[in-house]
């Protein structure tokens, strides 16, 4: 690389982003007013909650001929109360010159006090109309008490209140705290009547701690839960952009080519765009820790006193011993800026524009922020796999830091792995940008979908991309969707997930308006083509039985669970429905997804072995288990392959009816299958048995691709 | 001089059906342009005028068949020493918007190795023989249709290349910034630069051109002097001889296929 040319990229590309308006809000602006903004934000919600709880005053009516002992508790808790808060608001008042968060502290201390209990002012009134319960509903009265006494003479205070209403079963809250204070001092009261020392009997037991967390610890763990979090996420902000304009936004503004007239390498070109996203990403995640350090101090400042009782103490605490942790924290933070740089310019430069870029990067930004929730998982360790999973190692090792669990070697694997990540990513990269099909073609992995319908060219098959969407698509609504209709409507609901599987993609079709014909292959076919498809259909089968029993005997337990499952998942009373929906639906649905619009699209880009073996692993994933898995990506493999000679979905449908109607078949009539296919009842097949029946599979198979050939030889020569 | 030898360009299009197939967008084409030369290329959209251009500027690479560039320092035919002497501009050769003109040619002027010393006087240079002086400090994006285009050709031309690549270089400009630019390409070929370049304005070619190549399906079908063209076909200007030339083609090439 030649260091002149490389140096010159790189001032063009920084200049190029830094004069860009849009990059410097991400980069500058988001990290000095985000902060603020949530703080203070939460700060406004939290003192709109306090203003709705009516300034602590609860209007509470005793309904009792009792002796006035509750009366007098009352009047009691409500001038501690007073106090208290007086106490509060004097000592806050003193500590803090800023008048408007006065205000936030005084309502503060209106409802709680230092240690926690409540210093709420209960009103007593009488009940208006007279009738309790109405004006509890009404609002009018916030909780009322009768008393009683029971048979052993104990009083029996009982406090009626509406849960729903906040206030009401605050104020019951309260009731109960005085209650029990007049117990206490009841108790006390006899005790020493009885000439006892009161305090010894009413408190035999004495529970004292002591916190031997020194208070960069305590500071520790709380910063270790968030900055991780908040660090890994800002990175992918501040990166995110510049990889976008640098990319997909140069092919948008049409400077790629202009780009590649120069006299340099493709190296240096990814190289110098690389450096540029990377940096960029690094001062925003710089600013981000300033603002957020400087929001911790005044934080620490305007809280203090409220973190103190909690036990976390910020006084004292010796910033000289976070200098280990802040310098490979910054280390961290320039490994991971490499990373994170290059996976996210993988992404973008497949696109051709801004919009379809931000959609791609979607998907990593909530892999990324799911990862980085890890930090806030309790009893997560750093470990010696956990130092290799990208992003959540990151997490894991400033959290240890700063918990001041450090362990250098695992240090050094997570910055390593980092780097080794970036250059894998890096040369994936300039793989990418060699590619002429990503810089000059219209690219072929574009997603149809996004693009404005009216701009959209009527005719052909989905793309690579749609097809890929589909699949996540469809697995996410199989999922989610299918369970809850499996659930509720059992049987019903394996029709339900088939027509999921054939309205999703149809719909997809007819709004980027691809041909229906081309996309799911209707086209007309020789009845030879039908016969073959028997023949290759038989010899899968054949095989499958013999890949199911292997299968089966490497997981066991597994097999056993699915072989059941499937029986009473499938059948139902109705045998005839059963054939319906278990045999005849999935052939349309299943073939029109699996062997129409993925085939379709894959056979677009892809060589026709990949295309065939892509569409046979998503069929093989798609029915979620792993003893099922190798049968079904076999018959997935074989319904394409019938697809790709045949030219047409029709033999593909029938194959994959007559599969699973043989199913259905053995499930409602085991005895008579095995008279008449004995070859399909096999269950447990020795070695020999296993060798004739996977012979006579292969031999069917062959048997079938070579039919195939024929007819195709026939059709050329016509 | 450059010189294209047997240069094949395969393409993969999806075909009905799904099919894939490839084809060639360049079909084998062998071509020199001299020093003190202009050299057009005309033919139909879609005849492969682009991707000869880009694979003569060294942005593609053939298929088959080579590129060499020669110099008096001898033949080259490393990519960045090519690309150094070539000044390469098309539709799709857009400019850095949000750089000024002077910013992007010092920048380009640097990445070409012009020295760090000279760089200046080189740009006040260019500033000056396009007349450029009242917007070379605004920023590109802010240019009008016409100024965008003269940056550009200061950017072909920043580095002294001996070989220009132009693909349609006149199109969508006004008859004033379409007439600066051929009158660049006049001044370029008397100070003996090689010129290639593409159009669909017969009539600019007809009189510019040392010498016409004609494409078709990718494949050349003609390569000679207006003059003789003319001469060849029996017509009186290069828009008939064009029309003459490639109807004819096209019949060569339905029967062919059938």
């Amino acid at each position: 690389m030649k260091t002149k040319a490389f140096k010159l990229l790189l001032k063009k590309e920084l200049l190029d982003v830094f004069r860009d308006k849009k990059a410097i809000i991400m980069m500058v602006l988001v990290p000095i007013l985000l902060y603020p903004l949530i703080f203070f934000g939460s700060m406004a919600v939290m003192t709109m909650i306090q203003s709705n709880m009516e300034e602590g005053e609860y209007k509470v009516a005793i309904v009792a001929s009792d002796d006035g002992a509750l009366k007098s508790a009352v009047e009691k808790h409500n001038e501690n109360a007073k106090v208290e808060a007086r106490e509060k608001a004097e000592t806050e008042s003193t500590d803090q010159g800023n008048s408007s968060d006065d205000s936030v502290s005084q309502k503060n201390s209106a409802s709680t006090s230092a240690n926690g209990i409540a210093t709420d002012v209960l009103t007593l009134v009488d009940a208006p109309s007279g009738d309790y319960q109405e004006a509890l509903q009404n609002e009018e009265l916030d909780a009322y008490v009768t008393s009683s006494k029971d048979s052993s003479g104990k009083t029996v205070y009982e406090v009626y209140y509406v849960s729903s209403i906040t206030n009401s079963s605050y104020a019951a809250g309260i009731v109960r705290d005085v209650v029990d204070e007049l117990s206490r001092e009841e108790s006390k009261e006899k005790i020493q009547a009885a000439g006892l020392d009161a305090d010894v009997i009413m408190n035999p037991v004495v529970y004292e701690s002591e916190d031997l967390a020194s208070s960069e610890q305590s500071a520790g763990s709380i910063l270790g839960m968030i900055l991780p979090f908040l660090l890994v996420l800002s990175l992918l902000m501040g990166t995110m952009y510049p990889a976008i304009d640098v990319t997909a936004g140069e092919k948008e503004r049409g400077t790629l080519e202009t780009l590649l007239t120069l006299p340099v390498s493709n190296r240096e070109i990814i190289f110098s765009k690389f450096f540029t996203v990377a940096i960029i990403g690094i001062i925003s995640a710089l600013l981000n820790i300033v603002s957020i350090a400087f929001m911790g101090i005044y934080m620490i400042r305007l809280m203090g006193d409220a973190m103190d009782s909690m036990g976390i103490s910020f006084a004292g605490i010796d910033i000289g011993k976070f200098i280990p942790a802040i310098i490979f924290t910054v280390l961290a933070i320039l490994a991971f800026s490499l990373f994170i740089s290059a996976v996210t310019m993988c992404i973008t430069s497949l696109a051709k524009s801004y919009k379809e870029a931000n959609n791609y990067i979607t998907p990593l930004m909530l892999v990324v922020m799911l990862t980085g929730y890890i930090g806030f998982i309790p009893n997560i360790e750093l470990t010696h796999t956990m130092a290799l999973v990208p992003v959540a190692n990151i997490c894991l090792m400033i959290k240890n830091l700063l918990l001041f669990k450090v362990e250098y070697k695992l240090v050094a694997v997570v910055l390593m792995s980092n780097v080794l990540y970036a250059i894998v990513a890096v040369l994936i990269l300039s793989r990418i940008y060699d590619s002429e099909n990503v810089l000059f073609d219209e690219g072929k992995f574009s997603l149809k979908l996004f693009e404005r319908r009216s701009n959209m060219k009527k005719g052909g098959v989905p793309t690579t991309g749609d097809a890929w969407f589909m699949v996540v698509f469809v697995m996410f609504a199989y999922l989610y969707l299918g369970s809850v209709l499996e659930m509720k409507y059992g049987f019903g609901g394996i029709f339900g997930i088939q027509m999921i599987i054939f309205v999703l993609p149809l719909l997809y079709v007819l709004y980027t308006k691809r041909s229906i014909l081309q996309t799911y292959s209707f086209r007309k076919t020789k009845l030879m083509n039908f016969v073959a498809a028997l023949f290759m259909g038989c010899g899968t089968m054949l095989i499958g039985i013999i890949l199911t029993s292997f299968v089966s005997m490497l997981f066991p337990t597994e097999a056993e669970m699915v072989s059941s499952g499937l029986m009473n998942e499938l059948m139902s009373d109705n045998e005839l429905l059963t054939f319906a929906v278990v045999a005849l639906t999935p052939a349309i649905c299943e073939e029109m997804l699996f062997r129409g619009f993925l085939f379709s699209a894959f056979r677009g880009r892809y060589k026709i072995v990949v295309s065939v073996l892509l569409t046979a692993v998503i069929f093989g994933v798609y029915h979620m288990s792993i003893v099922r898995f190798f049968t079904t990506a076999l018959l997935g493999a074989a319904l394409a392959v019938i697809v790709y000679y045949s030219d047409s979905i029709f033999p593909a449908m029938m194959m994959h009816a007559i599969n699973n109607g043989i199913a259905v078949l053995q499930m409602y009539h085991p005895d008579t299958m095995e008279n008449v296919f004995p070859l399909f009842a096999v269950e447990e097949p020795g070695i020999m048995e296993s060798i004739v029946v996977s012979t006579m599979g292969i031999l069917l198979l062959a048997a079938g691709v070579a039919m195939f050939k024929i007819l195709q030889k026939k059709k050329e020569m016509l | 001089m450059i010189r294209a030898e047997h240069v094949i360009k395969t393409f993969t299009r999806t075909e009905k059906k799904g099919r894939k197939e490839d084809f060639n967008a360049v079909d084998d084409i062998s071509l020199t342009a001299d020093e003190g030369e202009i050299v057009g290329i005309l033919g139909p959209n879609g005849a492969g005028k682009t991707t000869l251009l880009r694979m003569l500027a060294n942005l593609l690479e053939p298929t088959r068949g080579s590129v060499t560039v020669e110099t008096q320092a001898g033949v080259l035919s490393n990519p960045v020493e090519i690309k150094k002497n070539i000044g390469y501009l098309s539709g799709n050769t857009k400019l850095y918007g949000r750089l000024s003109v002077r910013e992007m040619l010092t920048l380009f002027g640097g990445i070409y190795g012009i020295a760090d010393d000279e760089i200046d006087q080189r740009v006040d240079e260019v500033v000056d023989v396009l007349h450029m002086e009242e917007f070379v400090d605004n920023r590109i994006e802010k240019l009008s249709t016409g100024q965008t285009q003269r940056a550009s050709i200061a950017r072909c031309l920043v580095h002294q290349p001996d070989i220009y690549i132009f693909d349609e270089p006149t199109l969508g400009l006004d008859i004033i910034s379409s007439a600066a630019i051929i009158e660049f390409m006049k001044s370029e070929k008397e100070k003996g630069k090689t010129i290639i370049y593409s159009t669909h304005y017969m009539e600019e070619a007809e009189y510019l051109c040392d010498r016409i190549i004609m494409m078709n399906h990718g494949k050349l079908i003609c390569n000679a002097s207006p003059e003789e063209l003319k001469r060849r076909t029996g017509t009186a200007n290069m828009r008939e001889a064009f029309y003459m030339i490639i109807e004819k083609e096209g019949m060569a090439y339905e029967n062919e296929s059938l």
